[in-house]
C-alpha cells in the first residue's frame, strides 16, 4: 500500500450551491500545489525565467550556426586592439560585445547556460540521491548508525566549502524528515500488514518527502550554480576553453580588462545573477506551495 | 642625481635557494647580488644591450686576466682596497674567492649551476665532502693573485667567473652554512648596498650569527648603503639612491595603482592590460613603460619520444601552423618582443636571424604549408594534411600556463595547431606545476607551451647548454624537456625505455648536440658565434625540438615624476637600481 501522507487538508468548502448546500470536494495533494503556485506571481514568473534559460542553452548551437554564425570558441583578434583590448562593444555585429580573443560573448554566455545548468543539475542530482541514501539510513535505523552519520554530517559541513558538503546538508533535512515520518500511523500499519524495512523506507517514508526534496532541490541548483562560477573564476572549474560564466567572469577581471570593456563583466555576471536569483524566487515558490505551513 | 630610495613591489621573491648565492638559479636573484650586494672578479657593466650591458668586465680584478697561451691558465690580479662591510670591514682577499669556489665544489651546497666549473676547473668535481676542500686547480699566492687551471680550453670562463656563486665569500663563514639556501638570510656585502642590519651581525662564531633584520622572504627586503664601499674601486656602480626596497605585495594591481599615485617607484613585470593601455595612450604616462631586450625565448616545446611528435613530419608542421602573432598579441603586443625563428634571442646570439627554416610561416601561421608537411608524416593515413592515425592524433595533451593572460595565448595557439591536430588537449595548470610536471621524464608530456628559456650568461653556450645537451635530461628534474640527445642508459634509469627503442627503429639514432657543444665552448672567444650558429641550425632542421615563438623583451614601469633616469641592466635582465636614480628624498625604510 503506497500512501502520500497529507500535510495539508484535503477537503476545502466550495462556494455554496444553489440549493444551499456545501459541497466539499477532494482535491488531490498535487491539484493543491497547483492551485497555490499558480496564484504566486514572483514564482510564475521566476519558472518562466528558468525556462527561457533552459530554452536559451538547449538553442545555443543553434543559435550559434544560423543567427551569429560563430561558435564560442571562435575566435576573432581582428576585434582587439594590438594589446587584446577588445574593441567591439555591444553592437549588431556582436550583440553582447567581444571578449579579448574577439570571441562573440552572446554565443559564450548562451554555452555558458548550458555548462552552468547542466553542472548544476547533476551536481544536485548527486547531491540528492547521497542526501536521500544517508538521510534515510540515518534517520530511519537511528543507534549507532544514526550516530556515525550524524557525526559525518557535522565533520564534513564543518570543513570549509566544498561540493561534498551540498549533498550532506540535504541528509541532514532527509534525516529531519525521516526521523518525524517514521513514528506515524501510516508507517505503523505498514509494518503491521509486514513490510520490510526497504519498503517502508522507499515505499511509504521517501514519497512523504518528495515535497521537500523538491525544495531543496531547487534551492540546491543556484547554490550549485554559484559553486561553479566560483570555481571556474579560480580557473580550477570546467576544461579550458569551454565557455563558463565563472570564467567568462575571470577574463574580464584578468588584466582589469572590465575597466575598459564593461561588456566582458555585465553580461555574464548578469545571466549568473538572473539565473540564481530565478531559482532562488523559484524554490521559495515551491516550498510555500508545497508546505504553506512551512516557515522562510 | 643622488639621494633618495627607490621603492618596489614584487608578487614574490620567487627564488631557487634562498638567496644563497652558492646555489640560486633565478636571474633577479642574480641581478640583485651583482649589481648592489657582492662582488666578484668580473662583472658586468649594468646597461642595457647597447652599451655593453653583456659584455663581463673587470670589477675586483684590477684588470682582464692573463691567459697562458694554451688557453689552460686565467691569471687575475685583485684590487688590494674593495672592503667588505660591516661588521667584517676588511679587504677582500683572493682566499675569499677560493672559498666561494670551495662552497660551489661542497656537494652538499647543491650548485645548481655547478656543471660550469665542475669538469672545468681542474680538480673540481661538485662532489667534495664540505667547503674547506682544496681545489688543485685554483692557486692563491699572496692575498690579490689567484689563478685557474683548467682541464680543457673554455673560450667563455670570463662569462662564468662573472656569475654569482663565483662572487667572494668572506672566509670567517666557512663551516657556518652548511646546507643549501642557508647563506641567504646572512649574506655579507662587498657591493654598494648591504640589507638592512647586517652591521649588526655578530660574526664572533657560528652560533652567533643570526638572520639580518631588514630581509623577510615572504615580507620585503631592504639595502642601504654600505658604509665601506668605495666609488673609486668600482667602475660599473653609480649607486646613486641610498637605499632600495622591495615590498611583496601579491596583488599587481594595488602594486600598479600604486605606482601611478606616486607610491612607489618601479614595477617590474607585466602590467595588467588596462593600465598597458594607460601606458600607451595617455600622455600622462608616456615613457613609464620600458620594454628591454630580455635575452630569452618562449617556445612550444615537443617531446622527441611522445608520439605523434616522434615524426620530425609533425614537429616541422607545428612551426608552419603556429600562431606566433598572434600569440604575441594576447600576451601584450608588439613591446612584448620579436617574433621567434630560432632558439636563441639575437642578443646572445646575433646569427640568429639568419636561421629561419620555417620561413613559410610570416609569424600568423601557414596553415597550408603546415598541412602540406603534415602529409609527409606516417600519423597521416590518408595524406589530407592531418594527423589521423587512431588514438595516437586523439585526446593529445597540449600542457599550458593557467595565469593571465596565458589561458588567451593558450587558446590562440591551440586554434592555430588544430587544422594539423584537431586532437589536441588543452589542460592548463599553475605555471610551477607546469615546470614541475615538465621535468618529469616519465610523464612524457607530448607538447607544452609553459616553459620560457633565458640565458644563464650571454654567450650561446649559456643558453644552449641545459636546455639541449643531454646533460639537462634528470629523470625528475629535467629542463631538456624535448629529451634532445637522450641516451639509451638514460632512458632506462628514467622509464622510457620502450618509447626510447620506438623513436631509433622508426628514425634512427636521437638527435643530439652534446659533441658539437663540446667542440663550440673549446673554441677560442671569437669563433664561439659562428660554431654555434651551425648547432642552432641543426637544432632547427634536424632535431627540430621547438617551435620558439618569441625573443621576448622585459617589462619595467616607472613612475617618471620621481625616477629621474632609468637603466636596464642587460646581463641580469632587470632594473639596473645601481644606475637608476630617483628624485624622491626618501631614506630607506624597513618593508621586512
Amino acid at each position: 500500500m503506497s500512501q502520500v501522507q497529507q500535510t495539508e487538508p484535503t477537503l476545502e468548502v466550495l462556494a455554496p450551491l444553489e440549493s444551499g448546500v456545501e459541497a466539499v470536494q477532494g482535491r488531490t495533494p498535487w491539484q493543491l500545489f497547483y492551485t497555490r503556485f499558480k496564484r504566486d506571481r514572483i514564482a510564475l514568473f521566476a519558472a518562466g525565467v528558468v525556462l527561457l534559460l533552459i530554452a536559451l542553452a538547449l538553442l545555443a548551437p543553434a543559435f550559434a550556426r544560423f543567427v551569429v554564425h560563430r561558435g564560442p570558441n571562435d575566435l576573432n583578434q581582428g576585434y582587439t586592439s594590438d594589446i587584446s583590448v577588445p574593441l567591439l562593444g555591444p553592437s549588431k555585429i556582436a550583440w553582447f560585445g567581444v571578449d579579448a580573443l574577439g570571441r562573440d560573448i552572446f554565443i559564450r554566455t548562451l554555452y555558458g547556460a548550458r555548462t552552468s545548468l547542466l553542472i548544476a543539475i547533476l551536481a544536485t542530482g548527486i547531491s540528492i540521491v547521497v542526501g536521500i541514501a544517508l538521510g534515510l539510513m540515518a534517520g530511519f535505523v537511528g543507534g549507532k548508525l544514526d550516530t556515525f552519520i550524524s557525526r559525518l554530517i557535522d565533520i564534513v559541513l564543518s570543513l570549509p566549502l566544498l561540493l561534498l558538503a551540498i549533498g550532506i546538508g540535504a541528509a541532514r533535512i532527509v534525516r529531519g524528515q525521516t526521523l518525524s515520518l517514521r513514528e506515524r500511523e501510516f508507517v505503523e500499519a505498514a509494518r503491521a500488514t509486514g513490510y520490510g524495512n526497504i519498503h517502508i523506507m522507499f515505499r511509504e517514508i521517501l514519497p512523504n518527502m518528495v515535497a521537500s526534496i523538491i525544495v531543496v532541490a531547487t534551492l540546491l541548483i543556484p547554490q550549485n550554480i554559484l559553486f561553479e562560477a566560483a570555481l571556474s573564476f579560480l580557473a580550477v572549474g570546467v576544461p579550458a576553453g569551454t565557455p563558463s560564466w565563472g570564467g567568462m567572469l575571470s577574463d574580464a577581471t584578468n588584466g582589469a580588462l572590465y575597466r575598459i570593456a564593461w561588456w566582458m563583466l555585465f553580461f555574464p555576471g548578469m545571466f549568473l545573477v538572473m539565473t540564481t536569483l530565478a531559482f532562488n524566487l523559484l524554490g521559495d515558490g515551491l516550498r510555500d506551495a508545497l508546505d504553506p505551513r512551512a516557515g522562510r | 642625481m643622488r639621494g633618495g630610495t627607490i621603492r618596489e613591489e614584487s608578487p614574490e621573491f620567487g627564488w631557487t635557494d634562498a638567496f644563497d648565492p652558492t646555489g640560486e638559479y633565478l636571474g633577479t636573484a642574480w641581478g640583485m647580488m651583482d649589481q648592489l650586494l657582492i662582488r666578484g672578479l668580473m662583472t658586468y657593466k649594468h646597461v642595457d644591450a647597447a652599451q655593453g650591458g653583456d659584455t663581463p668586465v673587470p670589477d675586483i680584478a684590477s684588470a682582464p686576466p692573463t691567459v697562458s697561451a694554451d688557453g689552460l691558465t686565467y691569471d687575475f690580479t685583485l684590487k688590494d682596497n674593495v672592503m667588505w662591510s660591516p661588521p667584517l670591514s676588511r679587504a677582500v682577499t683572493a682566499d675569499d674567492f677560493l672559498y666561494a669556489f670551495q662552497r660551489i665544489n661542497d656537494k652538499k651546497l647543491v650548485a645548481q649551476y655547478g656543471n660550469y666549473y665542475c669538469g672545468v676547473i681542474k680538480g673540481m668535481d661538485c662532489a667534495a665532502k664540505d667547503d674547506n676542500q682544496p681545489i688543485s686547480g685554483i692557486k692563491v699566492t699572496d692575498p690579490t693573485h689567484i689563478s685557474f687551471t683548467l682541464d680543457q680550453p673554455t673560450g667563455d670562463l670570463l662569462y662564468r667567473l662573472s656569475m654569482p656563486a663565483t662572487k667572494a665569500v668572506p672566509v670567517e663563514v666557512r663551516g657556518c652554512f652548511p646546507n643549501p639556501g642557508d647563506y641567504g638570510v646572512d649574506l655579507i656585502s662587498s657591493g654598494p648596498y648591504m640589507i638592512l642590519g647586517q652591521d649588526k651581525l655578530n660574526l664572533s662564531s657560528c652560533s652567533t650569527i643570526k638572520p639580518i633584520s631588514g630581509y623577510n622572504v615572504d615580507k620585503g627586503m631592504t639595502m642601504v648603503r654600505n658604509p665601506n664601499w668605495s666609488a673609486a674601486t668600482d667602475d660599473t656602480r653609480a649607486a646613486y639612491a641610498d637605499g632600495v626596497q622591495i615590498k611583496i605585495n601579491s596583488n599587481v594591481d594595488d602594486s600598479f595603482n600604486a605606482l601611478e599615485n606616486g607610491d612607489l617607484d618601479v614595477v617590474q613585470g607585466t602590467p595588467p592590460v588596462a593600465v598597458l593601455q594607460d601606458f600607451e595612450t595617455n600622455p600622462d604616462f608616456a615613457g613609464w613603460l620600458h620594454a628591454d631586450q630580455g635575452d630569452r625565448t618562449w617556445y612550444v616545446t615537443m617531446n622527441l619520444l611522445a608520439p605523434p611528435f616522434d615524426d620530425i613530419h609533425v614537429r616541422n608542421a607545428v612551426n608552419l601552423a603556429l600562431d606566433k602573432a598572434g600569440i604575441r598579441k594576447a600576451y601584450g603586443g608588439d613591446l612584448r618582443g620579436t617574433l621567434a625563428t630560432s632558439v636563441e634571442p639575437p642578443t646572445v646570439l646575433p646569427q640568429s636571424t639568419q636561421i629561419n627554416p620555417f620561413s613559410a610561416n610570416t609569424g600568423s601561421g601557414n596553415a597550408t604549408a603546415a598541412m602540406d608537411e603534415m602529409k609527409m608524416s606516417r600519423y597521416d593515413t590518408n595524406h589530407n594534411g592531418v594527423c589521423d592515425d587512431g588514438p595516437v592524433c586523439q585526446n593529445i595533451l597540449f600542457l599550458g600556463r593557467s595565469t593571465d593572460p596565458w589561458p588567451n595565448m593558450n587558446q590562440v595557439a591551440v586554434a592555430s595547431l588544430k587544422p594539423i591536430l584537431p586532437g589536441l588537449d588543452l589542460k592548463e595548470v599553475d605555471t610551477s606545476t607546469g615546470y614541475t610536471t615538465l621535468q618529469q621524464v616519465k610523464k612524457l608530456i607530448p607538447i607544452s607551451m609553459v616553459p620560457g628559456w633565458g640565458k644563464d650568461y650571454a654567450s650561446p653556450y649559456g643558453f644552449d647548454f641545459f636546455i639541449f645537451d643531454s646533460a639537462g635530461i634528470a629523470c625528475t628534474a629535467a629542463v631538456n624537456y624535448s629529451l634532445v640527445g637522450m641516451t639509451e642508459a638514460q632512458a632506462t634509469e628514467c622509464g622510457v625505455k620502450p618509447e626510447y627503442d620506438a623513436y631509433v627503429q622508426n628514425n634512427g639514432p636521437m638527435p643530439s648536440v652534446d659533441d658539437k657543444m663540446k667542440e663550440c665552448v673549446a673554441k677560442p672567444a671569437d669563433q664561439v658565434d659562428a660554431c654555434f650558429a651551425e648547432l642552432d641550425t641543426y637544432l632547427m632542421t634536424v632535431a627540430v625540438p621547438w617551435a620558439p615563438w618569441l625573443w621576448a623583451t622585459q617589462f619595467t614601469s616607472t613612475n617618471l615624476k620621481t625616477v629621474v633616469s632609468y637603466q636596464f641592466d642587460q646581463n641580469a635582465g632587470i632594473i639596473s637600481y645601481v644606475n637608476t636614480s630617483v628624485n624622491n628624498g626618501l631614506t630607506p625604510q624597513n618593508v621586512a
